[in-house]
């Protein structure tokens, strides 16, 4: 062995776990997906208070939602595939709000990326697709092409054209307290466990 | 200096929008093409780095190890799904990609590589060929997108890609060793027939090394 | 690896035969007590079948899993002593590579001991995947994950030797093609020009392993991110294959590495060298281009296949080892044949290894047929195919080689009984007689808790199983007494005592 051999190697190695560390918020996640969700749960975001185009053509804010949970989907309404789910998914949870009488403080809010495409015919159609009206569910585009840039930046939400004219996109539900803070990040899944995590915020 | 002049031209080309977006576009040939290509430009100009390597440094580095580990650390670090994508949404991180590949894999490999012993460098060979398999395996069949920025499709195809190269490097080893195959004699004795070595190594055993 | 380098220079500094010499017979000492270790979890397991014990499932199925795992690995351990020892002769080999191997050995025994006795796990040595995840509460994920952990250590330092083995082949012969003796083989070079029958044992151990070793690490990575991040899934087929392939081939080059001691003991008492005729070189050519043909086999079965790709697939894999074996066994006969050698206990263990390992074979076979595959599989029919080859044959030419060395000490009062030996030869027939007789009888295998009907097999079984574990018990015992003399020994001289001139 040589001098000096076994300080560079120390110092390879530390600096070698250390950025591997950094890059997977100390070993715990290795995809974005874990990190943004990680990243959220440590520290809730606020989200910018962009405004919005709903489909009856109403123009609102997130602060509208302020004191009540959020659930936020993102969509395009062309959306051949995932959005159909993330949209049932959404219409179980409004049913199971209904059966308990439809005061548990939680409202629902479908986004569309794709202003191009989703005017608020489209998005009435949508609507009318899985049930949904305002302002318990609404569905809604961002009213300009700067808040939706922000509006995705913000979620951490990635949207890339896919081969056939659409989007890939995630099929992740987010949670805003009634501050209207990101403080979660969800699998869409069974209305019950999504309801769980957001009487959770609002108290 | 022709491959510092080669090294500059691969860099700046592989920088230039047509050929990285072009490769950053698809999963598979950012994985087996644009970075392997990155740390080559570092192995290209390794030879150039040597003169100004200062002493201690060579001597420091040791039969190569702490260089191996090096790039070990830093392959591991660029095979990361959240590290592809944090290059490909964010311009500062896409510049530490395209510093730090050829200046902590390319050039320390060109350096340390020389430095170690031939059974180092077996099992380093060994060893990646067994990590870039399990990426392949794990990229084919993961059922979720573990990079933000490529579709499912593209994953897989970078999985398949990932496992071709594996097989051609378990083949390539295989055959080089199988035949004897070097760099300095690139044709070996095993197909001349002539000389008997078999004979001369039985009769003295030679001493453990 | 810088440790390892440590000791280069301490071993550097030593005289290196005294080195060598002194991790060999650390090897020996390992390899004899942990074979006596899990020869007694075997015991326990078919002492519980025969209910002479009242042992638990759960603790059954850890020292299943234990016992599997420990047999395989420590088989490696004892074939890699017995290359090593002789090979050493004709390639430079390190003696600091050797040791390394036996240390991440022993680091590798305790995290897998400790993910059984400790953590409970007992996912089978096979750790087939997602089994390890799946534990319903049984075996923690920290538990599966020190198990994998502990093979991919003991994988890293087999991987080291193989490697540095090769090495020194492809130095001295300059390809490994020149160390299985291809040119030979083929008629291209004289056949007294070939390597020793060591050498193209050693190589066409080592490029299996490698190959198999650097496989296996893949599914282990994948099945260690399985554990804690089970979103990331992989096909439970490619898997298998990889793992069986994986399996296979380590257990099967630990006997191609034992069989050197035949090959280098048997000439010593009969006087003459090993006849490594061109046949001898073409059989291990043969065989090793079989393994290779198997290996896509292996790794494709997923696809689909044309039925005759799979059942040639499937021929040619339990094949593979056939060429060896049978200029082996021609080998021996014809070594021992009138050569009026005086019969002792190494010479004795030798033979009956290319026996067990020629008896072993045939079960195979009939299991290989697609036919009787499907009847006998999954019955104890396996477990008595593969104890017959492993325990009379792998086992048998480690203790030959053990045994042998032992011989060494001058004057020495005891002598290696015979009758540890036929304790061991008798004992290891009605053991593994009782298991494939059990799986004629459709028992199946891996059961803890057996029905009335198949109690007979049990206890005859656990009747030789007894047997085996006081003969091998007497031999380890009689090694390890004389380690600190054998230690002592002056080591100028490599070349072996002929019988006569040893003790007796
Ligand atoms: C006294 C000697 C031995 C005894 C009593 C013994 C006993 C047993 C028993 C009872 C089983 C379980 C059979 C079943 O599935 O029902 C078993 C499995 C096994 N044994 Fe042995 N054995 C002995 C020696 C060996 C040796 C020398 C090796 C290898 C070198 C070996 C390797 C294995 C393996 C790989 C399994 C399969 C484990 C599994 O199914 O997961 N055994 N043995």
């Amino acid at each position: 062995m040589t001098r000096g051999f076994l300080p560079l190697l120390a110092f390879v190695i530390a600096t070698g776990l250390a950025s591997l560390g950094f890059a997977t918020s100390g070993f715990r996640v290795i995809t974005t997906e874990g990190a943004r969700r990680l990243a959220v749960e440590h520290h809730p975001r606020a989200v910018p208070d962009v405004v919005l185009v709903d489909q009856d053509g109403k123009r609102f804010t997130f602060s509208t939602y302020r004191g009540k949970a959020l659930l936020v989907e993102f969509i395009y309404t062309s959306c051949p595939t995932i959005c159909g789910v993330l949209g049932d998914d959404f219409g179980h949870v409004l049913a199971t709000l209904r059966q308990d009488g439809g005061t548990s403080g939680v409202d629902l809010l479908s986004i569309s990326f794709d202003p191009a495409r989703d005017g608020p015919p489209a998005l009435r159609s949508y609507a009318g697709r899985f049930g949904a009206s305002a302002p318990g569910w609404r569905i809604a585009v961002p009213a300009t092409r700067e808040g939706l840039r922000a509006l995705l930046k913000s979620f951490g939400v990635v949207v890339i054209p896919d081969r056939f004219g659409g989007f890939t996109h995630d099929a992740a539900v987010y949670l805003l307290d009634g501050q209207g803070r990101l403080v979660r990040i969800l699998d869409a899944g069974p209305p019950a466990t999504l309801l769980a995590e957001a009487a959770h915020a609002v108290s | 200096m022709p491959r510092l002049a080669a090294a500059a031209i691969l860099w700046f080309g592989l920088w230039l929008p047509p050929l990285r977006s072009g490769l950053e576009s698809d999963m598979a040939l950012h994985m087996t093409v644009q970075i392997p290509l990155l740390a080559l430009v570092g192995i290209l100009i390794a030879p150039e780095v040597r003169r100004f390597e200062p002493r201690w440094l060579a001597e420091a580095d040791w039969l190569g190890i702490p260089g191996i580990v090096l790039v070990l650390f830093s392959t591991s670090y660029w095979m990361l799904p959240v590290a592809l994508d944090s290059a490909l949404g964010d311009w500062r991180m896409e510049v530490a990609k395209f510093v730090s590949l050829p200046l902590l894999v390319g050039v320390p490999l060109g350096l340390s590589w020389q430095r170690m012993p031939p059974l180092g460098r077996l099992f380093v060979i060994a060893n990646i060929i067994s990590k870039v398999g399990a990426l392949g395996g794990l990229y084919l069949a993961a059922p979720i997108r573990l990079c933000a920025y490529y579709r499912l499709d593209q994953q897989a195809e970078a999985g398949s890609a990932l496992l071709a190269v594996t097989t051609a490097a378990i083949l390539g080893a295989f055959l080089a060793s199988f035949f004897g195959w070097s760099w300095r004699r690139p044709f070996p004795d095993a197909w001349k027939g002539r000389r008997a070595v078999a004979t001369a190594a039985d009769a003295s055993p030679s001493l453990p090394t | 690896m810088s440790a390892h380098a440590g000791r280069a220079d301490i071993a550097g500094a030593r005289d290196g035969e005294t080195a060598a010499r002194a991790v060999e017979l650390a090897y020996i000492a390992v390899a004899a007590i942990v074979l006596l270790l899990m020869m007694l979890f075997g015991l326990t397991m078919r002492a519980t079948q025969a209910q002479y014990l009242d042992v638990q499932p759960r603790l059954f199925y850890v020292l299943l899993t234990m016992h599997g795992a420990g047999m395989v690995g420590i088989a490696g351990v004892a074939g890699a002593v017995v290359m090593w020892h002789f090979v050493r002769r004709h390639v430079p080999v390190s003696t600091t590579v050797f040791l390394a191997n036996l240390v991440l050995f022993l680091i590798g025994a305790v995290l897998i001991l400790g993910s059984g006795f400790i953590g409970g796990f007992a996912g089978a040595w096979t750790f087939l995947y997602p089994l390890p995840a799946h534990s319903n509460g049984v075996w923690s994920a920290n538990a599966a994950a020190a198990y994998m952990l502990g093979l991919l250590v003991i994988g890293v330092g087999f991987l080291l030797l193989h490697l540095d083995v090769l090495r020194g082949i492809w130095r001295t012969y300059g390809s490994l093609a020149n160390g299985l003796g291809l040119k030979q083989a083929i008629g291209l070079a004289p056949e007294k020009t070939g390597p020793p029958p060591a050498v193209p044992a050693a190589t066409m151990a080592s490029i299996v392993n490698v190959l198999g070793i650097v496989i296996g690490a893949v599914v282990l990575i994948l099945s260690l991110v399985n554990l804690y991040v089970p979103s990331f899934t992989m096909s439970a087929l490619v898997a298998k294959n990889l793992i069986y392939f994986f399996g296979h081939v380590f257990i099967n080059a630990t006997i191609y590495m034992a069989v050197i001691a035949v090959y280098e003991i048997l000439p010593l008492y009969a006087h003459h060298r090993w006849n490594t005729n061109r046949l001898f070189y073409a059989a291990w050519v043969a065989s090793t281009v079989m393994v290779l043909i198997v290996y896509p086999h292996h790794l494709l079965m997923d696809f689909a296949m044309p039925p005759w790709a799979l059942v040639v697939g499937q021929i040619i894999s339990y094949l593979s080892g056939l060429p060896v074996l049978l200029v082996t066994a021609f080998g021996a006969l014809t070594v021992v044949h009138r050569s009026g050698l005086r019969w002792d206990v190494p010479s004795g263990l030798c033979f009956v290894g290319v026996l067990g390992w020629a008896a072993g074979v045939i079960p195979a076979i009939a299991d290989g047929t697609i036919v009787v595959n499907s009847v006998m599989h999954n019955t104890q029919w396996v477990p008595g195919h593969f104890h017959t080859y492993l325990l009379l044959g792998t086992v048998a030419m480690f203790l030959g080689y053990m045994t042998w060395t032992a011989k060494e000490v001058p004057h020495e009062t005891i002598g290696t009984e015979p009758a540890a030996f036929w304790l061991y030869v008798g004992g290891g027939i009605i053991f593994v007689v009782a298991f494939l007789a059990a799986g004629s009888a459709s028992v199946p295998r891996r059961y803890a808790v057996h029905l009335a009907p198949w109690l007979t097999y049990d206890r005859i079984g656990s009747l030789g199983a007894l047997l085996v574990v006081l003969g091998v018990g007497i031999m380890v015992v009689q090694f390890l007494v004389r380690v600190p003399a054998l230690a002592r020994l002056p080591t100028t001289t490599t070349a072996q005592p002929l019988p006569e001139a040893a003790a007796e």
